[in-house]
């Protein structure tokens, strides 16, 4: 039982923090039918701006967290800019898959050039003392991470659901041309939602790194599970992709815990081609009519 | 208010129109009717920035618009109901009509009182105020065309684009889109009205232009026109014009 | 005798190749050619995934491993010499191949990438936790194999990899020659036609997989007797970007694209690693392209706008390489840099831009691919004559059908029959149901509810590919052409059913496939010239002119040997004297037994070479009989114009 609650637990921490990067990936598929293939080095970057300003520069950690969001927002606008906007133009998905994968590379390897290639500790702006609930032990920080996640999610739908510029975005990802009908610049929100889109990711980026390594390496495997989450979700389902999230993490957390740790991330992506080989729009999502 | 001279438009290779002509005098309803395939669509696509014109030019209160992006268009006070409505289905009635005066929020349009617009705008659209707070998708199709219409009305626009407001519509429904066309009529507001249904355009209209082929068969005043044989030759073939 | 002229730098190329070894004594300058060549094995592997099915897969990687390690492991626990581990390794990792197939089987785009990198992932973290079959992070030590009891010398390993590699040439090339390489490519220009076409596109999918991973294995297990060691490291997702770059920017559907990208990303680390080699690559590369621009410009075939970013792109990298004291570190951001470079500037890669360019430069324009075919047949009975038996018998009949989308009745109680021999039209205002027919006719819809019966048996549940093949062929009032094919590809894709060869025969060019593909060729020509188009056979469709295009796509549902042919808009966008055109072609075809069912806006159309209309509005039958009948019918007037 012990067991059983502190899987749990752990789960639920690493699958909101995937729930939130998957978030990401929503937002910007949403408007633009486009991902960001190096979401996870979105992350990273996020991560390590946020270490520099609480290690070189003595920020306070609460402080630091509205710094990053802006470097996130920063970041996702050129990962728009430069590898998705001229792929849309010539209508080419090779085209912005290809870029936003090179951005990432080229992103990770600026940070092992700045950073260095190890594994850096971060440190916590919480006590690292476990609490007891139910039998497991559960670290403030984690706490703090779904708590955080959730609060991003909610503040992001608050944005979507009573401000005008958040119904914009949302017109625009229902029905692009007809946005451009009513006077919004459907260019402009999608360049939006790839900085909104970085800015969770960076946002999650200093949520998690207190509890593991930071460090130039982090964003990969990341970024593949985000997408699982996604997939499995349904990229249309803000709620599928929160159960999707504990899902994953929960089964990676069991997996990691009775099988072995090097075995952890595969049930993730097994159940990834699962979805993806029955259900393509997700556990949540609706499928799409073919018109021909 | 609208000129549209010389306008040449089509999709990648295939090209739609040839050089057509209209003018839409401030405070008239005109309209542009034809068969399918004709062109009508691609004519209103082209006037609003969905897709580039290839040829000619189209003036808006003297500003050249041809080429520019449709929010562009849109704030400079043209409102488009397009070709299949087009609401946005996963929002609310009551959103779907604030955004359709999205450019009086960010100061692109003169603000004026969007709130008492709104409840203006349900006022002449009693079906649309009973479910203001219902998901535009799970309207009727009906229901869909009033909220379009009422969404470009919501831009306090100088003139607006209705494209195919019958199409799908059961004829009951049909005489409804015409009697609010009326009543916007009447309160002044200018109109370029595409419509496959000839007859009722062409009774509430004020001029017509006749499109086959992408081309212009014929134009005149709408009473005249719709008495005019060429009309039905342009629908249903036979003894024709051309 | 033109053809042998053709093949002769061909065989310098292979003479030299085999040369190598005998002026160059530095192994390391052998090993560094042989991995370039056992990466071109690779890429033509990835080649048939990327530029003929057209999707990015980051799986390569993962698949070269389990080409490595099935060698390794039956090396290494049951001590099996390379005879037996070259066809291991191809069965074995073409078997994965399938199996990651299967996942992507409804996926495209962004998910099918995404598919290829979790199981690139997955494959990964298997063999380096199985460690009981691979040895794990360890690794497994391979020697090379034995030459008649003694270990290979560097150089007689690097004449059996050539040798692979004139083979795999071979094999690779008369594949995508052959009616699968159509397939493949069919599959990536329009997926829904390719079906429509009886090419299913699940079975294509599986089969560009398989046979993709078994060249990725091949290379594979090459790879392992190269290096004699291998590790799970090596087959990461960075090598599976690699190999993209690599195909990408040597140049995707061409074997001379696959060598100089493999060439490419092996000399490039090595490269890199050396910064004052790169310094004066860089410059050079910087000058090149500078004077290129300045050519272009001068001979005004490009803007400055066009130029200015590749221009500070190149210099910049030259400036770059200079600041620096050591490159090597940067070694990844370089790749991004020209994964960026590649995609936006060079998207033909090499092989493509060096032929545009010198097209551009010796201004010939050249778009056609030549295909040899004579043409054998000039006769109207290629068109399976059907003949006049049966003439009016009932061909299709369909019965109270609904076809319901959500609460939309698309199609909403509609009975029809068509008689064989006729020209059956069907008519309605837009959104009246009239494509939703055609759509439930060759299986992309199921409908709700009712029967669909063609010539006596069911449509209904059955595949789109399978309704092709029984007699059903359509065009679509979008154009659906393979647009990167030539005119007469794009017919054969229809003949692909006239195919009966096997892989081991299109590999080995044995008699069976030559006379197929002398056969279709023939019928392709044929059915060109029937619709005025022998002329352009070797021109891209999406080159021809919009009227043209139309015919093309007639021709191609001729292949199919239908019995009813199902018209969706055929005259739409079309001038007068085209309009002519295609009812000359429509009678002709009538006139040898073919069945057809017409969608049309053009009442002129319709009221010249109709025998009988039905007309539908909201979903619903509103009228039938003859033309004449038809137009004069109150409702259908009422339907249209709205009085």
């Amino acid at each position: 039982m012990d067991m059983f609650a502190q899987i749990l637990s752990s789960g639920i921490a690493v699958g909101m923090i995937y729930a939130v990067i998957a978030f990401g990936f929503q937002l910007t598929f949403a408007t633009s039918g486009t991902l960001n293939f190096g979401q996870g080095e979105a992350l990273m970057l996020g991560a390590l701006v946020g270490l520099t300003c609480v290690d070189t520069f003595g920020m306070n950690y609460w402080l630091m967290i509205p710094v990053v969001c802006l470097f996130g927002m920063i970041q996702g606008s050129f990962v728009e800019l430069i590898g998705v906007r001229p792929a849309i133009k010539i209508k080419s998905e090779f085209g912005w898959i290809m870029s936003t994968i090179a951005l990432g590379i080229i992103f990770k390897n600026v940070a092992e050039n700045i950073w260095g290639r190890d594994a850096l500790p971060f440190p916590s702006p919480l006590p690292m003392e476990p609490m007891t609930f139910l039998g497991a032990n559960i670290l403030p920080m984690e706490i703090l991470v779904v708590f955080g996640a959730l609060a991003m999610m909610l503040l992001v739908e608050f944005f979507n659901r009573k401000t005008i510029y958040g119904k914009a975005v949302v017109a625009t990802a229902n029905d692009r041309d007809a946005a451009g009908l009513m006077g919004i610049n459907t260019s402009m929100v999608i360049t939006f939602s790839y900085a909104l889109s970085s800015l969770t990711a960076a946002f999650a980026g200093v949520l998690i790194a207190p509890l593991t390594l930071t460090g130039a390496m982090m964003g990969g495997a990341l970024g593949l599970k985000a997408f699982a989450v996604a997939i499995i979700g349904g990229l249309s389902s803000g709620m599928g992709i929160i159960v999707g999230g504990l899902i994953l993490g929960i089964v990676e957390t069991a997996t990691g815990f009775y099988i072995s740790t090097g075995y952890k991330d595969v049930p993730g992506l097994i159940l990834l081609l699962l979805v993806l080989a029955y259900k393509p729009s997700g556990l949540f999502g609706k499928s799409a009519i073919k018109k021909v | 208010m609208l000129s549209i001279k010389n306008l040449e438009a089509g999709y990648g290779k295939v090209k739609v129109l040839h050089g057509i002509n209209i003018d839409v005098p401030k405070g008239q309803v005109i309209t542009l009717i034809g068969s399918n395939g004709a062109g009508k669509t691609t004519t209103m696509r082209a006037i609003t920035g969905m897709i580039k014109p290839t040829g000619g030019e189209v003036t808006l209160s003297g500003e050249k618009i041809d080429g520019y992006d449709s929010h562009k268009i849109a704030r400079l006070g043209l409102a488009h109901s397009p070709e299949g409505r087009r609401v946005f289905t996963t929002m609310s009635v009551t959103d779907n009509l604030l955004l359709g005066a999205f450019p009086r929020f960010t100061g692109s349009r003169p603000k004026g009182d969007i709130k008492d617009d709104l409840e203006k705008s349900l006022e002449m659209f009693p079906r649309l105020k009973e479910r203001r707070n219902q998901l535009a998708g799970t309207l009727s199709g009906g229901e869909q065309q009033m909220l379009a219409m009422a969404r470009a009305v919501m831009l306090n626009p100088d003139i607006i684009l209705l494209d195919e407001p019958s199409m799908g519509l059961a004829p009951i429904l049909v005489e409804e889109v015409f009697r609010i066309i009326s009543n916007l009529k009447s309160q002044g507001v200018t109109m370029l009205l595409v419509e496959q249904f000839a007859a009722a355009a062409l009774n509430v209209a004020d001029y017509g232009y006749v499109l086959e082929n992408g081309k212009i068969a014929t134009h005149g005043p709408a009473d005249k026109l719709m008495h005019d044989p060429a009309v039905k030759a342009a629908y249903l073939g036979g003894a024709s014009s051309h | 005798m033109m053809k042998l002229k053709s093949h002769i730098p061909l065989f310098i190329a292979i003479v030299g190749l085999f040369c190598l070894p005998l002026f160059i004594h530095n192994p390391y300058y052998i090993h560094l050619a042989e991995t370039i060549l056992i990466y071109t094995i690779l890429l033509f592997g990835l080649d048939i995934v990327v530029g003929y099915i057209g999707q990015v897969s980051l799986g390569h990687a993962a698949l070269f491993g389990i080409g490595s390690y099935t060698a390794g492991v039956l090396y290494f626990h049951f001590g099996w010499t390379i005879w037996g581990t070259i066809p291991a390794s191809i069965v074995v990792t073409a078997i994965f191949g399938g199996i990651l197939a299967l996942p992507a089987l409804k996926v495209i785009g962004p998910y099918l990438a995404m598919v290829t990198l979790a199981f690139g992932t997955i494959a990964q973290i298997l063999i380096n936790e199985m460690t009981w079959l691979t040895e794990g992070p360890l690794g497994i030590k391979i020697p090379k194999p034995d030459l008649m009891g003694v270990p290979m010398s560097k150089a007689e390993y690097f004449w059996l990899v050539s040798a692979v590699l004139i083979i795999s040439l071979i094999v690779v090339d008369r594949f995508v020659k052959s009616q699968i390489g159509r397939a493949f490519e069919a599959l990536r220009d329009s997926p829904i036609a390719c079906d429509c076409m009886g090419v299913s596109v699940y079975r294509f999918k599986v089969i560009a997989f398989v046979i993709s991973a078994g060249f990725a294995g091949l290379a594979g297990c090459l790879y392992a007797y190269s290096e004699q060691y291998i590790s799970p490291n090596t087959y990461n997702n960075e090598l599976a970007v690699l190999f993209l770059l690599g195909i990408i920017m040597g140049g995707r559907k061409s074997r001379l694209g696959a060598v100089i990208g493999a060439a490419i990303i092996v000399l490039l680390p090595k490269l890199l690693d050396d910064i004052n080699l790169f310094r004066i690559v860089a410059s050079i590369i910087a000058i090149v392209v500078v004077a290129g621009a300045a050519m272009a410009l001068s001979k005004q075939l490009t803007t400055p706008r066009r130029v200015a970013i590749p221009i500070a792109g190149v210099v910049g990298l030259a400036a770059f390489s200079f600041w620096l004291n050591s490159i090597s570190d940067w070694r990844l951001s370089i790749f991004g840099f020209m994964i960026l470079l590649v995609v936006y500037y060079l998207q033909n890669g090499i092989v493509g831009f060096a032929k545009s360019f010198y097209q551009s430069m010796v201004g010939k324009a050249k778009t056609t691919r030549g295909e040899e075919a004579e043409v054998v047949d000039d006769s109207i009975s290629f068109i399976s004559a059907i003949g006049k038996q049966n003439t009016g018998a009932e061909l299709l009949k369909v019965d109270s059908l609904l076809m319901q989308f959500g609460g939309l009745k698309a199609l909403n109680n509609v009975d029809l029959s068509v008689k064989r021999g006729t020209i059956h039209g069907l008519i309605g205002p837009n959104g009246s149901g009239k494509s939703t027919m055609m759509n439930v006719l060759t299986g992309i819809y199921v409908p709700t509810a009712g029967s669909v019966l063609y010539a006596g048996e069911s449509v209904v549940g059955k595949t789109s590919s399978d309704i092709a093949l029984s007699g059903i062929a359509r065009t679509f009032q979008n154009v659906q052409l393979f647009g990167e094919m030539t005119a007469i590809q794009n017919i054969l894709v229809g003949l692909h059913h006239t195919f009966k060869s096997n892989i081991v025969e299109i590999a080995l060019h044995l008699p069976r496939y030559k006379k197929e593909e002398l056969e279709a060729h023939g019928r392709a020509l044929a059915l060109l010239k029937f619709v005025g188009l022998e002329d352009l056979a070797n021109e891209e469709a999406r080159n021809l002119p919009y009227g043209k295009q139309r015919l093309l796509e007639i021709a191609r549902a001729l292949a199919l040997d239908p019995e009813l042919l199902l018209l969706d808009e055929p005259a739409a966008g079309l001038t007068a004297p085209d309009i002519k055109e295609l009812l000359r072609i429509i009678r002709k075809i009538r006139d040898s037994g073919i069945t057809f069912i017409l969608i049309e806006h053009h009442m002129d159309v319709v009221m010249s070479v109709c025998d009988t209309v039905s007309v539908l509005d909201f979903g619903q039958k509103i009228a039938e009989g003859k033309p004449a009948e038809v137009q004069a019918d109150e409702k259908v007037i009422h339907a249209y114009l709205g009085t």
